[in-house]
């Protein structure tokens, strides 16, 4: 059975590269990119066997492996790439017994790029250790231990988040959660990076990580290296238990997720939302109403709320070196930052409606329509968040006169973002999650195209923009009217690729509008 | 009403579309004249979805022609899709909508007054019996008051073609009874309802018009008496699409209670 479980998984990740060239594309750019943080992690490790200190391979393995640890751990809530292909809700009508189930399933999530890359690094850890015998004998073990910890973790966040989105409020809480996760990691990557010229505080970090979850199993080797076999012991038995309660409580969340399979999003949903809600408030103009539908959808759709709370997240971001006192040129980056963001969001906007796409053929919406409407919420958000965040990072820098200057970058990255966006997502729209799917989860293999063409998007509103960030730029030097100049250009430059863009997105959609239904229907 | 000549609501001529090395329709020709019931039926895979996406402007054909009431579906489209409702078979809704909200947004994209649609998407609500489900999202709606609210969505612009696939797969059996009333109104005052089925005995009881589809072509094509031809539809259709297979002696450890 749970060899017939991992089957399965090959089975999957073979089969969904049959289906489309453009996800083999996107498997083997992700090999290569494995390749390339392997080959430069491999060459790590061997060069930590032959460093002077053994205190330095210490250091070094606990602190990248508990980060390792950390980052399967979180991976499932806030990044994309971990696949649900082996939804154990999917498994609920089959009579698998449970503790094979819960054997197959982390064994097949061992199947895979990610996990690959762990594992031969993990197993790499036998070269650093080869300077002591001991060290080098019970490295395997730890490094398996670790391996098992870290998938293990992801399984029990995937199934704890899974078990907190069926419900609306668990959704909430699920997205307030990573919120603060992303902040705390931010907040934490940029004091460690601060730090590492004092090598001290990072041997500290190394010694406390050394005894948490994260490093326990990391750390085992160094003991045995440094011929403290006592201390070594315990750690890997600490590790043991650990890896034993994961599973236990992932086993638990399981057989939660196993006996009400159904993700529901719970009775009372109608927010008391008796009457039009948004059509009533929109012109009635088709417009209006696709406006009105793209702003619900903001508002309501998991996935959008989701990309909402990176939207603020990353430019208030950009806050915290002000506040970790490493210098506040980055706060001025909010306003352009923000205005970058918000243009470009919108650039696989047809994606997410996924097939209900065929309301919008069925009816003959007009292009303009259709691509204007789904500017509606972004714009309005905009309009408020761009002048307040140049207020902010003038606030916190005390150069008032330089918000002209930031307010025009950020409107003319958000006007250009538009136009380009328009154009981009009548274009090639790729693979999201479906509604009610984990809105960080992407379809697998799909990220290497969604990075291709998010690369594309992004370098384009980039390019057209460069005169207007060298002017804005030029403005934050010192020179005032650059930064009048900076607004003016902007209002100019950005209505002129907006008009561009959106005419040319609405021709292009009004052409093609049934083949992007089909491309939908294909990529679903 | 304009008539350009043309009797036909549909006029499907030469319809043909591929997937890969699949031909899905194949050369298809139709007529589903004005004001008739029209039942197409045939075996999975068969090119119902195919065809009638292809007729209402949700799917471009490899080559061939479809005409709804004179107009080209695919020249004179906004014109041809004012005059059609559609429900699809296997594609979302935005279920992140109200019944009403789903309803209101389908009227308005068509350039609709709002007063008319808000008037007109309460009465659908109360005539298929959602008026109770008129402030929850679609999303929490059964698969029979999801059909429903389809068709109201289908309806709202008072179309003068009505192409429905598969509208009573999944629906119990009182949503499928609102739902033929409905039709058998809507076909009453001279509208035209042309619907995709595997319920050989709806369709005989629905239908004024049938057509069998096998493998991308039509294999029968009449009044249901004239595809009966003294048979019942299902006999007939069997006959026509063949491929059943004898189960015979097989599947032996299936009968338990042989021993």
């Amino acid at each position: 059975m749970v060899a017939l479980i991992v089957g399965l998984k090959w089975q999957l990740l073979r089969n969904g590269l049959r289906r489309s060239t453009p996800q083999l594309v996107g498997l083997i750019i992700a090999v290569l990119y494995g390749m390339g943080v392997l080959v430069a992690a491999l060459s790590g490790l061997v060069a930590l066997r032959f460093s002077l200190p053994s205190d330095v391979a210490r250091t070094a393995i606990t602190i990248g492996g508990s980060a390792v640890v950390l980052g399967w751990t979180i991976l499932p809530i806030i990044a994309y790439g971990i696949d649900e292909t082996l939804d154990p809700a999917r498994f609920a009508t089959f009579a698998v017994p449970r503790r094979q189930l819960v054997l197959g399933l982390l064994l097949s999530s061992l199947v895979g790029v990610p996990a690959a890359v762990t594992t031969i690094l993990g197993l790499a850890t036998v070269i650093t250790w080869s300077r002591s015998v001991p060290a080098m004998s019970i490295a395997p073990v730890a490094a398996v231990v670790a391996v098992f910890t870290c998938v293990a973790m992801s399984r029990v966040t995937s199934a704890a988040s899974f078990a907190l989105s069926r419900h609306r409020r668990g959704k909430e809480a699920l997205l307030l959660l990573m919120l603060l996760l992303s902040l705390g990691f931010g907040a934490a990557t940029s004091s460690v990076m601060n730090q590492v010229s004092s090598p001290g505080l990072l041997q500290d970090l190394a010694n406390v990580l050394g005894w948490t979850p994260l490093g326990l199993a990391w750390a085992v080797p160094a003991d045995f290296a440094d011929g403290a076999i006592g201390s070594g012991l315990l750690r890997l038995a600490l590790a043991v238990v650990f890896l034993v309660a994961a599973l236990l409580v992932w086993d638990v969340l399981l057989r939660g997720a196993l006996e009400n399979p159904r993700a529901t999003d719970g009775g009372g949903s109608a927010n008391g939302n008796k009457g039009l809600g948004w059509f009533g408030r929109m012109p009635a103009t088709p417009t209006g109403a696709v406006a009105a539908r793209s702003i619900i959808a903001w508002r309501r759709d998991p996935r959008y709320v989701a990309s909402v709370v990176l939207m603020l997240l990353l430019p208030l971001g950009l806050l915290l070196p002000a506040f970790t006192g490493s210098g506040n040129v980055w706060t001025l980056a909010m306003a352009p930052a923000a205005g970058f963001m918000l243009g470009w969001s919108t650039h696989n906007d047809i994606a997410y409606d996924g097939t209900a796409f065929w309301g919008h053929v069925a009816t003959g919406v007009s292009g303009p329509a259709d691509r204007l409407g789904r500017l509606v919420p972004t714009a309005v958000a905009a309009s408020v968040l761009l002048p307040v965040y140049a207020a902010i990072s003038c606030a916190l820098t005390g150069r008032w006169s330089a918000w002209p200057a930031l307010f025009g970058m950020g409107g003319g990255l958000l006007l250009t973002g538009f136009g380009v966006a328009s154009v981009m997502s009548v274009l090639k729209p790729y693979p999201v999650p479906g509604p009610g799917e984990n809105p960080f989860g992407a379809p697998p293999g799909s990220s290497a195209l969604t990075m291709v063409i998010q690369a594309v998007a992004g370098t384009a509103v980039f390019v057209v923009n460069l005169p207007l960030l060298f002017v804005g730029i030029g403005a934050l030097f010192g020179h005032v009217w650059m930064g009048w100049l900076c607004l003016g250009l902007a209002v100019v430059f950005g209505s002129g690729t907006l008009a561009v863009g959106t005419r040319w997105g609405a021709r292009i959609y009004e052409r093609r509008a049934p083949e992007l239904l089909a491309d939908l229907s294909r990529i679903r | 009403m304009q008539t350009r000549g043309s009797s036909a609501a549909l006029r499907l001529r030469g319809l043909s579309k591929s997937y890969g090395s699949t031909l899905a329709v194949d050369r298809l020709d139709l007529d589903v004249p004005r004001g008739s019931f029209f039942g197409l039926v045939g075996p999975n895979g068969a090119g119902k979805t195919t065809t009638l996406s292809m007729a209402t402007g949700l799917l471009r054909p490899d080559a061939g022609t479809a005409h709804v009431l004179g107009h080209d579906v695919w020249s004179d489209t906004v014109r041809a899709k004012q005059l059609v409702g559609v429900l699809p078979d296997g594609l979302r809704l935005f279920d992140r909508l109200t019944g009403l909200q789903l309803i209101c947004y389908s009227g308005l994209l068509r350039g609709m007054d709002r007063t008319v649609v808000t008037e007109r998407a309460h009465e659908l609500l109360e005539a298929l019996g959602l008026a109770e489900a008129t402030g929850t999202l679609v999303v929490d709606y059964s698969a029979g008051m999801t059909k429903k609210i389809s068709l109201a969505c289908a309806l709202i612009h008072a179309p003068r073609l009505l192409v429905l696939d598969e509208p009573f797969e999944a629906v119990d059996p009182i949503s499928a009874t609102t739902i033929r009333q409905i039709l058998e109104g809507y076909a009453a005052s001279g509208g035209t309802v042309i619907l995709s089925s595997h319920v050989m005995d709806l369709v005989q009881r629905l239908c004024d018009r049938v057509a069998i589809v096998a493998a991308g072509q039509i294999r029968a094509e009449g009044t249901l008496d004239e595809v009966r031809s003294g048979m019942t539809l299902e006999e007939r259709f069997v006959d026509l699409v063949g491929g059943q297979t004898d189960v015979g002696e097989g599947l032996a450890w299936l009968r338990s209670s042989s021993d």
